[in-house]
């Protein structure tokens, strides 16, 4: 017999005497005790924990360098024709090795919006989006990354997609302290999801 | 000499009563949170102090040094004095609360409680009802649709309970042959009334849940109808004295329970002093209500009524029949 809301379910006389004693909320009441008591999956960022991405994470832009210092940027300006946003700004020069490099690379973090267009649209594989996360600042115009700044800036993690332990300081980014391997995974905790990591 | 030796011990207990009372929501918030942060899996507040002991210290002084703002609508004389009328009541029932034996101080006989009134329970329920006054008063003064609401609720709800109430704690009187506190935990020395009384216990307890304003029965400030309910215009100051009141008022429903239920300072089993019996137990029944916040959904306005009307109240009156017929 299909179920309206204008004929609920019949009740048994052992649901009587359980809605007599209340045993839905027991119920309730024992779920809520058994949470109480398992682990909490709170990361405790910035005090003690980071969170280091996976990856495939998209976070501040860095432009790779040649194993001589060279920035390997040829300043195609094609990612600052394919950015969405036009928020990278390149004026190429000629260096003094005679190769066209960028004088100004500039990107305007305030504007982008971490597609990760320019990362795909490189041609030598120089810029790219890393790991850091963590560039928060009180005006517009101190998230303007220049050449310098991004060729300093982390980039990609080996494996990632875990919790560490670390270090507030004021003023810097929050350093890890823990090493990388034996980092939690926060999200194993979460109850019934005790999942293996795929290697 | 004598006279001013009582007026001394007289002070001296009402201080210790007001000072206990007026710290009590530091704790209790703190651990409200961790309550709920720990069922929530969270950790709750961790970073002012050891595991964010000193947060509800740090909550106060902003309480405190917030702008105390009147809308501008509101009548202001009444806006000012309902969290006074509110907080008035959930004090004074404390005084006639006995927290143990009469102690033998330099060859005086101390009571541990301010008054050791014959009619201490009638007392209880009588002054506990002028708190909604406050309440009222709040949700009509604020000039606001979501404090009015939350006022009108409080109005429903409280006739709905406070009768179910008074009616539950009969069966314990009828048992202890009195209204006077220290004498009912007396009568409980050898049994606890929970054990002749599950019924009203129960009852007493849905009505006291109700009488306190927490889940499942906050109707009055249901935080996702009402906004805050009638302290919703509220701030700083003023909006701390009703959460202090409701935690006072938590912790009456819990001191009750425990004495008209749970035998008060005498312990089973472990030969502790008689007062960490008696605050062990409140605590336990502070921690269920806690519990139950965060278990619970919140009745309907209307399913309070019908719980109150059509459940709670035959249920006391059965009460009181079996007991008289049993007795
Ligand atoms: S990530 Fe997207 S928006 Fe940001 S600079 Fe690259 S292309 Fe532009
Ligand atoms: S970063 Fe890559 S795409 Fe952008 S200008 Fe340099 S070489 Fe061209």
């Amino acid at each position: 017999m299909k179920r309206t809301a204008a004929s609920p379910p019949k009740m048994g006389f052992r649901d009587w005497i359980g809605w007599m004693f209340f045993v839905d909320l027991l119920h309730g009441l024992r779920l809520t005790l058994s949470y109480l008591f398992s682990p909490s999956i709170t990361l405790q960022y910035p005090d003690r924990e980071k969170w280091i991405p996976y990856p495939r994470f998209r976070g501040h832009h860095y432009l790779r360098s040649d194993s001589d210092g060279t920035t390997r940027c040829v300043a195609c300006e094609l990612c600052a024709r394919i950015c969405p946003c036009h928020c990278i700004t390149v004026v190429p020069h000629t260096a003094a090795d005679g190769e066209r490099r960028p004088q100004v690379f500039d990107i305007d973090l305030a504007r982008c919006l971490f597609c990760g267009l320019c990362e795909d649209a490189c041609p030598v594989e120089a810029i790219a989006l890393g790991q850091n996360y963590e560039f928060s600042q009180y005006t517009p115009a101190a998230l303007r990354a220049d050449l310098d700044q991004l060729a300093s800036m982390p980039g990609k993690v080996d494996r990632g997609g875990y919790v560490v332990a670390a270090r507030l300081e004021a003023g810097t980014r929050i350093s890890p302290t823990g090493s990388t391997e034996e980092g939690r995974h926060w999200w194993q905790q979460i109850r019934g999801m005790r999942v293996k990591r795929d290697e | 000499m004598e006279l001013t030796l009582a007026i001394l011990v007289i002070c001296i207990k009402l201080a210790l009563i007001a000072g206990v009372l007026l710290l009590l929501p530091v704790p209790l918030t703190w651990l409200e949170r961790k309550v709920a942060g720990h069922m929530q899996q969270r950790l709750g507040p961790m970073r002012v102090g050891w595991h964010g002991l000193l947060q509800p210290i740090a909550d106060g002084i902003k309480l405190l040094t917030k702008e105390d703002t009147i809308p501008a609508g509101a009548d202001r004389l009444l806006f000012k004095i309902a969290p006074i009328v509110a907080l008035v009541p959930s004090f004074v029932v404390f005084i006639t609360i006995p927290f143990g034996e009469n102690v033998t101080v330099l060859g005086h006989e101390i009571t541990l409680a301010v008054s050791n009134l014959n009619i201490g329970l009638l007392f209880i329920l009588a002054v506990i009802g002028l708190e909604v006054f406050g309440v009222i008063l709040a949700g009509w003064a604020s000039n606001s649709k979501y404090a009015l609401l939350g006022g009108l609720r409080t109005c429903a709800q409280m006739i709905s309970y406070e009768i179910p109430m008074g009616f539950a704690v009969i069966g314990v009187i009828m048992l202890a042959q009195s209204m006077n506190l220290a004498e009912i935990v007396e009568a409980q020395s050898e049994v606890w009334f929970i054990v002749y009384q599950p019924i009203g216990f129960l009852v007493f307890l849905i009505a006291g849940l109700a009488e306190c304003q927490r889940v499942p029965f906050d109707l009055a400030e249901a935080e996702g109808d009402l906004g805050a309910g009638y302290h919703t215009e509220y701030s700083g100051m003023r909006f701390s004295l009703f959460m202090m009141n409701e935690y006072i008022i938590m912790v009456l429903i819990s001191v009750l329970c425990v004495l008209l239920f749970f035998g008060g300072w005498h312990g089973i089993l472990l030969p502790l002093p008689p007062l960490v019996w008696f605050l062990l137990k409140v605590a336990l029944v502070i921690y269920l209500f806690m519990w139950f916040r965060f278990t619970f959904p919140r009745y309907r306005y209307d399913q309070l009524m019908t719980i109150g009307w059509k459940v709670l109240l035959p249920l006391s009156l059965a009460n009181i029949l079996i007991t008289g017929l049993l007795l």
